[in-house]
């Protein structure tokens, strides 16, 4: 039963809502400050742009955030407040890197209607009070006293109900708010309030200003002295202040919702628009007298939800819509007329208001191609997990045992040669003039022989290390330069070289160390082992490049790996690896500055170790299987940074980020053998050894999650791929504005899956609107079809009261409409139903049957329905249940009945919770999110004893998420492998409005049971920023009931445990029993769900 | 008045100043900084655990209004700062007027 869910975030909230610009973490450092739904960024400027430093998550949403410097400070404060009603002012300590809390606290009331325009948090700019505006009616006072402490907060009575925006004034002697806001005639006005802080009331302010702009929404204060308030409207900007003056400009009717003050005397301020142009407001002064107001356009960016003046003429745009931005704004005007030009943009997958889940390579894992972004800022995104190779080129060739690529000198930046070998031989290809690969010669090489080892080496040699000898040869004249031989009765088992020396190891367990010296191979030094050696390495990791002083040994027999210092062959340390896998790879490598000893053992398992590069030391054990078969590692580079590629059944790159080891998947099913092969013809590129073929490929950047984006200047709302015509169809609309009208365009439209190119367009009626897309067939049909549901939305209805549904199959790449149906609604949902079509069509659930005409033609049939919803949005299916999300009676169970031709309901929840999507986690359990950003589950009361009982979802689970999910689907973004424990555990994917991407996965009860208190235990070491309580953020909670998260856990927590230093995770261990290694590979085991 | 553009405010001339713009036909960035993580104590200072205070706003009238019956004799200090801060205020007013005055 899937009642034990983990949750876990894929992909962060990249919708950025608000951001802000001050001293942060050090008196002279700039920072840029951006709130993502439920975490903060903190950025830093520098020469080079913007340098991310941070990453902070935040126990609650982001309602506000504000940069203020109390007196007497020397840096700025961050003041946060969250969506229910949790605050804290943070501080950075720059000495020890930590985020202290100054102040925090909860200014809910008791009774109270929240506002419908958002909270409002601001603060004096002569820090004299925090204002908060929550509900309707009040105004919350958080004073400051003289020694930038907070007071106790308390309520003023605010007489305007319908308050679009609160400002504070500049350079007001009392602390002054200026409230701009709607009166029960839909008039706007502003008034202006005084805040006595002694008497705890406002007092009538210096002025008001009545019978604004019907559109005015935005109001924003002039830092003295100019002072007074700018307001915004959609048709007029206006000025006024304290002393009557009252300036006013028309403008293009816009609405404008961000703004971002470039001038510190506030004379110049960008202004964002909702179709995405920028705008310069300037403000023209004499003798501190404002004497008019001019608009200037600027350019297009994505439509901004904040802008902050960063510096040097170089702004942030934050978009909840697109991708953000960094621009710089420049003097003279580029060939369109713009004078903003795009420096950096940052992806953002925000709003995903549908995604699907395409296997294409039928592997198990998943790629989510999402319908993101509104308006003109719309696209799709391709999200895949693991990094992709880009096959260039490839050879069928059977049989490759090795593979090696050689430059023609040492200090070519190119490779020349690909050094293959085989079983009884070894074969040598080279780049030619027409830049291909071509077979050739190496004469000084032995080709009629494995090769085990080969490498460039100083003095312009090459190495060759085969089963009898290892040989020098020269680059230039390719010929035999010098030759040691093995010891006779005995041959090379494993060998491995670097520019300067050669390790190698013969039967008996003998260690040769031979080092180059003047073109010589000189034997430095020899050992005898107890036992067999299976594998070794000399990658150079200390300060100079082509000299290892270690070497890394892994042993049979009694399964170790030993770390020798070199030249003296001095055995300074030994690691017992336990259990009976024998280590197949080991591999000395520094990622990000960071020595690790990488051990791979022949069951797919890896070792990983911190190693002292001076004295050998290891530290930080720990273990990740990657696959099932044995790994053989190698280093590479691209960009400039180095990697491991681990070569197996389940091929991985490992990288790190943030100082932190991180394991990636490669889009392949196979690989044996991988060396790099940078050439010109295919600069940074890898070569690769499959199972019957050797290709040449480039590699995708190095993260985690990989994310293509396909720009559409259009909004996709509805998305769904078919397998069988390799295509993706999705509902789409343009805004369409012209000076006087507004208008909708929408369409269906066909994409090749593979190509992402567009293949076909169906426009939709006038009105009429994509709701839902499926691809199905039909019983006694062998066709695949899509169908659309539609709604004909016209502007005198409340609801739909028509709607289409449309049955098209993909014929020579074209949409072809065969069948369509009018529908007494809109059609919010389709689905394919036991060779039927189910259609969620307002308050009712319809089937329909696909029939065959006389003359060959097929229509859908009216079978039976089920009425009795508000608006059925959402429905899900399996076998002839259906389960219904309805719009605000939570979710039900109705079941199919054949021999009735009957739909009937089942059983139902009885919580009034307003559906934002469903799905059904197995026969028994569902889950449903709801528009107060919950996620809970219902299980289906079959045993009960009672028919009362049995007509009840019984809500097995709940869980704030903070999220708005928008849409689940079963999947998995990674591989599965079937035959693992963690192959078994079902998950569910979902997409949110802040653009994440998470997971669901359904755990077995132990598992849960231990995943719990390894939860519980880890609240007590890793607090909440801002002292921010994590039971608190997970509990349920809309406006009729808060309760503890039970039957979910919060897999982003648990993960952060990889992040504890050693010793808070011995202490975590210690606490729970556990120990660390046993720890880290069950938390690591999770973090490979997504 | 010349153009509106540039003069932009510098804080700092070399930021910025070595930034590369990015290739615009390539995929947008998507680097996550670090993330923090709290192992610290998160608690704030002793009395900075702010509540609202819990009299409500009428209760609060009532009693400023009792208050000030009973002891009407604390009312004349209590006026002497406002009064003095209008002094301060009508300062201000009046650098502002007088620059009026002379511009006009």
């Amino acid at each position: 039963m899937s009642v034990w869910n983990y949750v876990v975030t894929a992909h962060k909230p990249t919708s950025v809502s608000h951001s802000c610009v001050g001293n942060f973490t050090s008196p002279n450092q700039l920072n840029l400050i951006i709130a993502k739904c439920t975490r903060i960024e903190i950025h830093l400027l520098t020469p080079q742009g913007l340098q991310p430093m941070l990453d902070v998550p935040i126990y609650g949403r982001i309602a506000t955030i504000e940069l203020f410097r109390p007196h007497n400070e020397t840096q700025d404060f961050l003041f946060i407040a969250t969506e229910r009603y949790k605050f804290c002012v943070l501080q950075w300590d720059a000495e020890k890197s930590e985020l202290l809390t100054r102040a925090m606290g909860d200014v809910s009331d008791r009774i109270g209607r929240p506002t419908d325009n958002g909270q409002i948090g601001i603060i004096d700019p002569d820090c004299r009070l925090i204002g908060l505006h929550l509900y309707d009616g009040l105004f919350k006072v958080i004073p400051f006293d003289n020694k930038g402490q907070l007071k106790e907060a308390f309520n003023i009575r605010l007489e305007e109900l319908q308050v679009l925006d609160i400002k504070f004034l500049h350079g007001c002697v009392k602390p002054t708010v200026v409230v701009l806001y709607q009166d029960n005639k839909d008039a706007r006005h502003v008034k202006t309030y005084e805040v006595a802080l002694k008497d705890k009331d406002f007092v009538e302010g210096p002025w008001s200003q009545n019978n604004l702009d019907n559109g005015a929404g935005l109001l924003i204060p002039v830092p003295a002295p100019l002072g007074g308030v700018i307001i915004i409207g959609e048709e007029t900007i206006v000025y006024c202040n304290a002393n009557a003056t009252f300036k006013a400009i028309p403008i293009k009717q816009s609405i404008i919702r961000a703004y971002g003050r470039v001038d510190p005397d506030g004379s110049r301020y960008l202004l964002g628009d909702n179709t995405g142009t920028l705008h310069l407001l300037v403000l023209t002064h004499e003798r501190e007298r404002v004497t008019g107001l001019k608009v200037e356009y600027l350019g297009e960016t994505s439509i901004a939800s904040s802008i902050s003046y960063l510096d040097n003429g170089v702004v942030y745009v934050g978009s909840r819509f697109g991708d953000s931005q960094l621009v710089k704004l420049n003097l003279q005007a580029d060939a369109s007329g713009s004078f903003v030009e795009v420096l950096e943009r940052y992806v953002n997958l925000g709003p995903i208001v549908d995604f699907c889940v395409v296997d294409l390579d039928r592997q198990g894992q998943g790629q989510v191609v999402t319908c993101s972004g509104a308006f003109k800022d719309g696209s799709l995104r391709v999200v895949r997990n693991g990094i992709g190779i880009n096959e260039q080129a490839s050879v069928e060739l059977q049989g490759i045992k090795g593979l090696w690529s050689l430059k023609s000198s040492f200090n070519d930046p190119y490779d020349m040669y690909l050094v293959v070998s085989f079983i009884s031989e070894t074969r040598f290809l080279a780049m030619n003039m027409e830049d291909e690969l071509e077979e050739t010669e190496i004469e000084g090489f032995d080709a009629q022989t494995q090769t085990l080892f080969c490498q460039n080496a100083i003095n312009d040699l090459l190495i060759q290390v085969t089963a009898n000898s290892v040989r020098l040869v020269s680059c230039t004249s390719r010929e035999l330069v010098d030759q040691w031989n093995a010891p006779a009765g005995f041959s090379v088992n494993v060998a491995s070289a670097n520019a300067s020396q050669v390790l190698l190891a013969t039967g008996g367990g003998h260690l040769v160390y031979l080092e180059i010296r003047d073109a010589k191979l000189v034997e430095v030094k020899h050992a005898q082992l107890e036992h067999e050696i299976s594998c070794l390495d000399l990658n150079p990791i200390g300060e100079n490049p082509q000299y290892s002083s270690l070497a890394a040994v892994g042993m049979w027999t009694d399964i170790s790996v030993k770390i020798f210092s070199l030249p003296d062959l001095e055995l300074i340390r030994k690691e017992n690896l336990g259990g009976e896998i024998v280590p197949r790879s080991v591999l000395l490598c520094t990622l990000e500055g960071v020595s690790y000893l990488l051990c791979a053992l022949g069951d797919g398992n890896l070792f990983s170790f911190l190693l002292n590069a001076s004295t050998g030391e290891l530290t930080d054990r720990k273990k990740v299987s990657l696959g099932t078969q044995p790994i053989s590692l190698r280093t590479f580079s691209s960009k400039g940074t180095t990697h491991v590629f681990a070569s197996s059944d389940r091929p991985t790159v490992i990288y790190s980020s943030n100082k932190k080891l991180l394991y990636s998947n490669v889009n392949l099913k196979e690989v044996n053998h991988m060396c790099p092969f940078n050439t010109a013809a295919f600069p940074d590129s890898l070569a690769i050894a499959k199972e019957g073929e050797l290709s040449i490929g480039t590699i995708d950047d190095i993260q985690k999650l990989h994310i293509r984006t396909i720009p559409l200047n259009e909004q996709a709302r509805r998305i769904c791929h078919q397998e069988q015509s390799r295509t993706l169809a999705f509902c789409s609309f343009k805004y369409n504005q012209t000076s006087m009208e507004e208008s909708e365009t929408h369409y269906i439209r066909l994409l090749d899956h593979q190509t992402f190119e567009f293949l076909s367009t169906y426009p939709l009626d006038q009105y009429e609107c994509g709701c839902s897309i499926i691809s199905c067939s039909f019983a006694e049909d062998n066709n695949v079809y899509y169908c659309v549901g539609t709604a004909y939305v016209l502007p005198e209805e409340n609801e739909p009261t028509k709607g289409r549904i449309l049955v098209f199959a993909v014929e020579d790449g074209r949409l072809q409409l065969i069948v369509e149906k009018e529908t007494k609604g809109a059609v919010y949902s389709l689905n394919a139903f036991n060779g039927k079509l189910l259609a969620a069509i307002n308050q009712k659930i319809q089937l329909y049957k696909w029939m065959l005409r006389d003359d060959g033609s097929h229509e859908l049939q009216s079978e039976c329905g089920h009425h009795g919803h508000i608006l059925a949005l959402y429905t899900q299916t399996r076998g002839d249940f259906i389960v219904v999300g309805d719009l605000m009676k939570s979710i039900s169970l109705l079941v199919y009945k054949h021999e009735e031709s009957a739909i009937e309901e089942r059983a139902r929840d009885y919580n009034a919770n307003w559906m934002t999507a469903v799905e059904m986690l197995d026969d028994e359990a569902y889950i449903g999110a709801e528009n107060s950003y919950n996620l809970f589950t219902v299980r289906k009361n079959s045993d009960a004893a009672t028919d009362d009982e049995r007509a009840k979802l019984e809500v097995v689970g709940e869980y704030h998420l903070g999220e708005f999910v928008n849409r689940f689907r079963h999947g998995s973004l990674v591989m599965r492998l079937p035959d693992s424990e963690m192959g078994q555990i079902p998950t569910v994917i979902f997409g949110t409005i802040n653009g994440v991407i998470g997971i669901i996965a359904s755990l077995p009860h132990d598992q849960y049971v231990f995943l719990e208190k390894l939860q519980s235990t880890l609240v007590k070491f890793i607090k909440g920023v801002g002292n921010l309580s994590h039971e608190q953020w997970r509990s349920f909670h809309n406006d009729k009931k808060t309760a503890e998260a039970r039957n979910f856990l919060d897999g982003d927590l648990i993960e952060s445990f990889l992040d504890l230093s050693r010793s808070k995770m011995e202490e975590v261990s210690k606490a729970m029993g556990v120990p660390v290694e046993e720890l880290s590979k069950r938390v690591e085991e999770l973090t490979r769900l997504h | 008045m010349g153009s509106p553009l540039g003069g932009w405010p510098s804080y700092n001339p070399h930021n910025f100043s070595q930034l590369v713009p990015a290739d615009p036909s390539a995929q947008p960035s998507n680097v996550t900084p670090a993330t923090y993580i709290a192992t610290h104590r998160t608690d704030p200072p002793p009395n900075q655990v702010i509540t609202t205070e819990s009299r409500n706003i009428l209760l609060r009238h009532f009693y400023q209004k009792s208050e000030e019956k009973l002891r009407p004799k604390r009312a004349a200090p209590d006026n002497l700062a406002p009064e003095n801060s209008n002094k301060q205020a009508r300062g201000a007013v009046a650098d502002v007027g007088s620059q009026s005055n002379a511009r006009s």
